[in-house]
């Protein structure tokens, strides 16, 4: 038990030491010159001294600040932030911690030293100690002051990405988060990104206030719509870890299993394997849970369905026969392009068309440029058998 | 005397002492009533039956919350609940609970005068409270108010029916009963001290009360127009919040937070403001450091006009502002120290008595100083991200608001009990209902700091296994709260039916208010007061003032004849 909990404070130590370090320097580091502006305060020789003294202090206090499997208060630490946050939760909960056995202990003797017995019915007459008063009241304010600083500069980390982040957008909307990943994959409800790889995640609601919080990150950022704000994190380990909404959104009407609205709109991220990541990106989503189970033909009707009415997608705003084709006895056909060429809709024109939308344009549709939508080749198959299902 | 024997017709019974229950009788003298006292115990009656209203929706939430999934209702009907309970506990309950019902009893007494500055408009404030409360009533009666108790925009301002317009008009009104108390305490406390009572003497009660007045008259109107705002975007779609019609949501959160968060200092100063005169009245002695302990409520007054961008952390503010307010906010915890550091420093060599006042004046402190404390895990930026709307802010204002707020008020309730009434309440049972109060209370709200850190967002109507078992408890716990509050419920019906007789100073102390009657005569004093001491110089204030009338538990001197 000693062993390790003398094990446990070296570790700390080393991770006190490194978090410091990086404290100072990781602002400019990072290449955020907002960042940078925004430190102006620097109390120099004072500030280490203070910092060191405090950290023996925590160190005798605190063993547990960022621990990966998690404690009794805290989730498992999953990010490189998270440790830095864990760490300064633990230094303000000891702080709290002794302040109020403190006050309460003194309180608590006060009130048994002096209760009313026969012969004290009269208290002594209540003296004045200015320099007290005065040390009570602006004493607190070094550590306030320390606590601010620890705990804004953990936010400034949090707040300016780094600049080689991979970007992935997310949409908030009542009651699913849709991330649009691999610069063109829409998956909903799971987000799948690789491990030790800082991403960026640009968000916006399509409806009302959302947020969206990975509690083993200890990120966290309203999602607004009408805006855009990002978060940024960088996973440690991989696993499945929960994503919440912590904006309350509201409820349908009526009862269900699915009708919990708010605290339903959850989401898991999938963190991978780098290599597993790109096989991810380059394969695409495996079909939906509704196609498992169904063979062939059959599965790749069933994804192409969901993929053409996901609405991440939005297939179906456009093709209804008005802004672009539509789908139904599109197989096959024959068509007059812009150019005035005509075009079998066979395979290869379907795949091109999706992955190069410009390329060919059927007369009397140019009114919408369709963006390239980047599909996997196993999502390609699939919709194309929708699409010669929809024939038949 | 005949003068006033004219002009005030007693129908006190023979034999009785002439108070301000007997002097006038009948319903009607009560709803027309000018009189401070009876606005206050009218306002007391209507408070208490809105706690018992928003009593009700919390424990509908915690059972519902008792176990996973789906308990005793639907997620739609939940999150109405607790939006109903948030609007009713803050709107209707606590920024009315002491100042409008103990304050408006207590502030003249105190202040040695016949009445407050405008009496008048001391009860068109209770009728429009009243008015308030009914147009809430509308509002839960005719559709689903269901966007929480902060009415966060684009949520509140599209919803389909009206239900969600009728409410924040009902806010809107409740406010002006808020402003005009607030105005007419301070007219009160400038112009109408009585002869002698200067500012450093003024009781600590009074110096909250003042405060208090100060963010109600000043911050309260910001409120009135962001929901008149939000009201004409809701019906005529001018868009000021909602990003489709061209407004800023964040917007909305701005102007919330700016009355909100001095609103908190509307509900928390008062609570404070009763504990000062616990802690002097049950240690017999005057507050530690009284002009830090009076300057430390004015502070708190002003600070908390500065930060309310602490509950925008997350919500996508400048990075300038979010270093500022954090900075702001760290300074609220000065004079918040303060209080507790005098008030600990009060008892020493005190003689301390823990009468039930007492106890609930200590776990004030207790109660206080754990969510001050859990304050700093919010008001520092990077450990506030991942708290941010989780459990953890729940049980943290649950601490300063009924560990604070509500224990204050409960305190000052039992404390001024026998003034109001004139009858003593049994204090066996008012320790009982103390003890299940506390433990309830923490068994319900300690457990929610565990369930917050541990990543539960809040309103949540469902949740995941790995919280289930910290919720049960919680619940559990606030079943005992609850059966605490009846406990207490029947101690002070009992008390009302057949209480003992309360003598004038119950509690033997040097205040004002209890140098008159019990309950007080019509016109507070028999005769205008002169304050020749402050209401805490013991040493100065007689045995027979002390001691006179002290129910019997320790040797006093016999009761003038």
């Amino acid at each position: 038990m000693n062993n390790r909990i003398v094990q446990n404070m070296a570790e700390s130590l080393a991770k006190t030491d490194k978090m410091f370090s990086r404290t100072s320097q990781s602002v400019a580091v990072r290449e955020a010159p907002l960042a940078s502006n925004l430190v102006p305060v620097s109390l120099g020789r004072l500030k280490k001294a203070t910092l060191s003294t405090l950290t023996l202090v925590t160190m005798a206090l605190a063993s547990c600040g960022g621990d990966p499997n998690g404690t009794i208060q805290m989730p498992p630490a999953r990010s490189t932030m998270a440790p830095e946050v864990d760490w300064l939760y633990y230094f303000i909960y000891w702080m709290s911690v002794v302040s109020f056995v403190l006050i309460i202990g003194v309180m608590m003797y006060f009130v048994i030293r002096y209760r009313r017995r026969p012969g004290n019915e009269r208290a002594a007459p209540t003296g004045h100690n200015t320099p007290l008063e005065v040390l009570w009241t602006f004493s607190p304010l070094i550590l306030l002051w320390f606590l601010f600083d620890w705990g804004f500069t953990g936010y400034m980390q949090g707040v300016v990405a780094p600049t080689d982040s991979r970007e992935i957008r997310v949409m908030g909307s009542q009651w699913k988060w849709e991330f649009t990943n691999c610069e063109g994959i829409v998956e909903t409800g799971n987000l799948t990104v690789p491990v030790g790889e800082p991403i960026k995640l640009i968000m916006n609601s399509t409806d009302v206030l959302h947020s969206f919080y990975i509690p083993e990150f200890r990120v966290k950022r309203d999602v607004v719509p009408g805006m855009y704000s990002t978060l940024w994190f960088e996973a440690t380990q991989e696993g499945e870890y929960q994503v919440f909404c912590t904006e309350y959104c509201g409820a349908p009407v009526g009862s269900g299993e699915n009708n919990a609205g708010h605290s339903a709109m959850m989401a898991k991220i999938t963190v991978v394997s780098p290599d597993e990541y790109e096989n991810f990106c380059a394969e695409g989503p495996p079909p939906p849970a509704e196609c498992e189970g169904r063979e062939g033909d059959d599965r790749m009707v069933c994804w192409g369905d969901s993929i053409f009415h996901n609405p991440g997608y939005a297939c179906y705003t456009c093709h209804n026969g008005v802004s672009a084709p539509s789908f139904n006895g599109l197989w096959g056909r024959e068509g007059v392009m812009m150019d005035g060429s005509v075009v079998i809709a066979d395979e290869n024109y379907i795949r091109e068309s999706i992955l190069r939308p410009q390329a060919k344009i059927v007369q009397g549709y140019n009114n919408i440029a369709m963006p390239p939508f980047r599909l996997s080749d196993n999502q390609l198959d699939a919709i194309i058998a929708y699409i010669k299902s929809l024939e038949e | 005397m005949t003068a006033e024997a004219i002009t005030h017709p007693s129908s006190a019974p023979a034999g009785e002492e002439e108070n301000y229950l007997n002097h006038q009788k009948g319903l009607v003298s009560w709803l027309i009533t000018l009189d401070h006292k009876r606005i206050g115990i009218m306002y007391l009656v209507a408070i208490l039956v809105a706690f018992l209203a928003g009593g009700v929706f919390a424990l509908l939430v915690r059972t519902e919350l008792a176990a996973p999934g789906h308990t005793i209702m639907e997620a739609h009907t939940y999150n109405k609940m607790f939006t109903l309970h948030g609007a009713i506990m803050v709107f209707l309950f606590i920024i009315p609970s002491i100042p409008a019902a103990l304050g408006n009893f207590f502030l003249p007494i105190m202040l040695g005068t016949k009445d407050v500055a405008f009496p008048r408009l001391n009860l068109a404030s209770f009728y429009i409270y009243v008015a308030g409360t009914i147009m809430a009533l509308v509002a839960i009666t005719i559709g689903d108010v269901d966007t929480g108790w902060t009415f966060y925009t684009p949520y509140s301002s599209r919803a389909a029916d009206g239900a969600v317009v009728w409410m924040t008009l009902a806010v809107f009104v409740l406010g002006f009963s808020s402003i005009l108390t607030g105005l007419n305490f301070i007219a009160t406390v400038h112009k109408m001290r009585a002869p002698g009572l200067h500012w450093k003497r003024l009781p600590l009660f009074i110096w909250g009360m003042y405060a208090t007045a100060v963010i109600q008259v000043l911050a309260t109107p910001v409120l009135a127009i962001t929901l008149l705002l939000l009201t004409m975007e809701a019906t005529l779609g001018i868009g000021i919040f909602d990003p489709e019609l061209g407004g800023d949501p964040v917007l909305f959160q701005h102007f919330f937070w700016f009355y909100s968060h001095p609103a908190v200092y509307i509900m928390i100063l008062p609570g404070m403001a009763v504990v000062n005169e616990l802690i002097a009245t049950f240690s017999q002695r005057a507050i530690f450091g009284y002009m830090f302990v009076a300057m430390s409520s004015v502070s708190l007054a002003l600070l908390g006009f500065l930060v309310w961008g602490h509950h925008m952390f997350t919500s996508g503010m400048s990075e300038y502002a979010t270093m500022i307010f954090s900075a702001l906010t760290f300074l609220v915890a000065i004079p918040s120290g303060v209080k507790v550091f005098n008030w600990t420093a009060t008892l020493y060599k005190g003689s301390i008595r823990l009468a039930s006042p007492m106890l609930y004046a200590l776990s004030f402190i207790a109660l206080f100083t754990i969510g001050g404390l859990t304050g700093l895990f919010l008001g520092t930026l990077s450990t506030d991200i991942h708290l941010h709307d989780t459990y953890f802010v729940v049980a943290h204002f649950h601490y300063v608001m009924v560990g604070g707020t509500v224990f204050g008020f409960i305190g000052g309730l039992h404390y001024w009990w026998p003034k109001m009434t004139g009858r003593m309440y049994n204090e066996r049972l008012a320790i009982v209902s103390w003890a299940l109060v506390f433990w309830g209370f923490n068994q319900t709200f300690f457990l929610q700091f565990i369930l917050g850190s541990q990543g539960m967002p809040r309103r949540y109507y469902d949740y995941l296994d790995q919280y289930a078992t910290l919720h049960g408890f919680s619940s559990l716990g606030s079943y005992i709260l609850g059966v605490g509050f009846v406990v207490m419920l029947v101690m002070f019906l009992l008390s009302l039916r057949n209480g003992v007789k309360a003598p004038p100073n119950p509690w033997g102390s040097a205040g004002y208010e209890w140098m008159t009657t019990s309950p007080p005569h019509p016109h507070n004093f028999a005769e205008d007061p002169f304050m020749t001491r402050g209401p805490y110089d013991y040493h100065l204030a007689s045995d027979e003032e002390l001691f006179e009338g002290f129910p019997g538990d320790f040797t006093v001197s016999e009761a003038k004849a």
